[in-house]
């Protein structure tokens, strides 16, 4: 069984230099709009829910899976976390809510997946819809707005987590545990049983059955801490909102698919980074708030952000094919 | 199952359906009539929603049939409700079209095959009073007037104004963001900062977008924003920044979130339209309609200022928060 996590410090390192290269290139550009360590800080803010988002889903896509629920997941941990909140849970009790919301929604999507045997794609298109009309249905199909005393928006501190900038702040605290989160992420997938298993069956399912890799209990687990995280980035959304917003994240699933891809994952399984996919959602930030920037419009954006998405798999592809030879 | 049964079965429901078209139209059974809004989820549609109800619990004697895409603004769905309900023998239909276009020719087929159809909120291409039967909205050109008079004054005339778009493609905002830049291109002490940068369909995404906008330009008299998430990403956007409340803000329709910004002095206007009446007209003059009477092709339905000053009069605050409780029951 050939198990291949990234081979070279360059499949780990070249996401992150796409960001510094952009970063350069708008630097010569438009020399008097420089990235300031504030546009850091802002840029920092903005990744969080896309890249914890992303922590998860490598794994999934590294298992040859795919989750296309996590947009709903989001919302619907985010409507959770605001419910809790409202009920007077407090801020663990919003982070607890909504990442066990989370949890069980990735729990489901595994047991689906392995129970009835679909394919993820569509096991995932179906709680996609389910999810979300969960998330209206709990907020009784309006925002979920929970308030203070004095009427104003209340998050119990959870909306200071994700503040770009504040007194005695080098990054947001959301930011920190989004770093910190990518660091454990790619360490458990290097160093755990279940990370092992994750690149496992993703290589080869069958080889992997055949190895004694228990397919079904490590999908499930898969999936239930890709919507774990899914959970926490909901958490994150409703402090960035300070309302729980069922209709929030829409389209959401495609930026964090995107992150995974241009850190280098291969939607075929078996390969992928966890770093790589920080490096993926941060490239995304960057580009957004350069464009804004240097005052070009929203299209040319897109026509760049989709380019950036084919260049970086067709690099990677050239380089396996090379080191393949 | 055998293939006579089936073929009963299908007869069967094909004589139901016969029937059941036949009965509305001669006006024996209590007459239906379909809502379809772009949404269901937003305050917005439920105020119409309300307002449909009112008309019902005024008037009485027929039916109203609340129906919207799962999606907000999708248009092919909205295509398929259309055209499932001339199928299933409505009476009439009030619809606010999530599309000029695509919603144009299943609205025409509909209100040409007898089956009136009220458009309400965006406008549809077509002819009124032949295409359909007529058009309830709100000035939206005129809205983004009023925002504009209110920065204006707020302003005094002097400085730079930021505007931060709502959507490619959205008819009434864009025109709500025209009727404003209209009017303050003309006045000489205010240059109109206008980047071409849209808030997206979502509140994150606005959010994202307005803190990009400052982090690159900061330095505003005053900031207008199209519609409700848009003018709520740019509210958390200043308050992340420290701004709130030294930059005017300016901003369209209404929400519980910017009630508070605007008591809390960091929104200083909010153009507000009347969708309960939007609603209520709609469908009264759905029924006017199929009761032979004529009625007006084209209805304003007027759009409001909401400033820190007037928040609190009976009329205004029936505007921000409508009476849905009373109408839907929830």
């Amino acid at each position: 069984m050939k198990i291949s996590v990234p081979r070279n410090s360059f499949s780990t390192l070249a996401p992150f230099l796409a960001v510094v290269v952009v970063v350069l290139m708008f630097q010569i550009y438009a020399p008097d709009q420089p990235m300031t360590f504030q546009t850091w800080q802002f840029v920092a803010a903005q990744t969080v829910v896309v890249g914890l988002a992303a922590v998860g889903m490598t794994w999934v896509i590294i298992s040859a899976g795919i989750d296309l629920s996590v947009g709903s997941v989001i919302a619907l941990s985010g409507v959770s976390a605001a419910l809790a909140v409202e009920a007077g849970w407090g801020a663990v009790g919003g982070v607890l809510a909504g990442v066990a919301t989370g949890a069980i929604c990735g729990a489901y999507n595994g047991i689906l997946i392995v129970g009835l045997r679909l394919p993820p794609f569509i096991a995932t298109l179906g709680t996609m819809g389910f999810y979300r009309g969960v998330a209206k249905w709990v907020a009784a199909n309006e925002s979920v707005r929970p308030e203070d005393a004095d009427g104003l928006s209340f998050t119990a501190g959870i909306a200071d987590w994700i503040q770009p900038v504040a007194e005695g702040q080098w990054l947001a605290p959301a930011a920190w545990l989004l770093l910190a989160t990518t660091i454990l992420g790619a360490w458990a997938l290097r160093w755990t049983v279940l990370g092992r298993h994750t690149v496992a069956i993703g290589s080869n399912e069958l080889t992997a059955r055949l190895c004694g890799v228990r397919i079904g209990q490590s999908k499930v687990s898969i999936y239930a801490l890709a919507g774990l995280l899914a959970g926490l980035a909901g958490v994150m959304l409703f402090g960035r909102l300070t309302v729980g917003d069922p209709t929030s994240a829409v389209g959401i699933e495609l930026d964090v698919i995107a992150a995974v891809v241009i850190g280098g994952a291969s939607l075929a399984g078996g390969q992928g980074s966890v770093t790589g996919a920080l490096a993926g959602a941060l490239l995304m930030s960057v580009l957004r708030n350069r464009c804004t920037a240097v005052g070009w419009p929203n299209f040319v954006q897109e026509i760049i952000v989709g380019h950036i998405i084919i260049l970086a798999v067709a690099i990677d592809q050239w380089r396996i094919r090379r080191t393949n030879r | 199952m055998p293939i006579p049964s089936l073929y009963r079965w299908f007869s069967g429901l094909f004589l139901t359906l016969l029937v059941g078209g036949c009965t509305s139209e001669v006006g024996s059974a209590t007459p239906r009539i379909a809502v379809i809004p772009k949404g269901t989820s937003h305050e917005f549609w439920k105020s119409i929603h309300a307002g449909a109800e009112k008309a019902r619990q005024e008037i009485g004697g027929f039916e109203v049939v609340w129906r919207g895409p799962e999606r907000e603004n999708d248009k092919s769905q909205q295509v398929d409700l259309v055209q499932n309900f001339v199928a299933s023998g409505i009476s009439a239909i009030v619809i606010a079209p999530a599309d000029d276009r695509a919603l144009a020719s299943p609205i025409a087929a509909a209100h040409r095959g007898g089956i009136p159809v009220v458009v309400i909120d965006s406008g549809v291409q077509g002819i009124p009073g032949s295409d359909y039967a007529s058009y309830i909205a709100t000035d939206n050109v005129e809205g983004g007037r009023i925002a504009a008079r209110r920065m204006q004054e707020l302003t005094g005339g002097k400085g730079r104004v930021l505007v931060l778009r709502y959507q490619e493609g959205s008819g009434s905002t864009t025109q709500r963001e025209q009727g404003f830049i209209e009017v303050l291109s003309a006045v000489d002490g205010i240059e109109v900062v206008d980047p071409g940068r849209y808030a997206g369909s979502t509140r994150e995404s606005a959010r994202d977008a307005a803190e990009n906008l400052l982090e690159a330009d900061s330095d505003y008299a005053g900031i207008y924003c199209s519609n409700e998430s848009a003018t709520f990403g740019m509210l958390l956007a200043l308050r992340a920044r420290e701004m709130a409340g030294k930059v005017f803000l300016v901003g369209f329709d209404a929400s519980d979130g910017l009630i508070e910004g605007m008591r809390a002095g960091h929104i200083h206007g909010l153009v507000v339209q009347d969708p309960v009446a939007m609603g209520e007209l709609g469908v009264k003059t759905a029924l006017a309609v199929l009761r032979g009477e004529k009625v007006e092709t084209l209805v304003d339905t007027g759009a409001k200022l909401v400033t820190g000053e007037n928040i609190d009069e009976p009329q205004i605050r029936d505007l921000l928060s409508p009476p849905l409780k009373k109408y839907l029951g929830e």
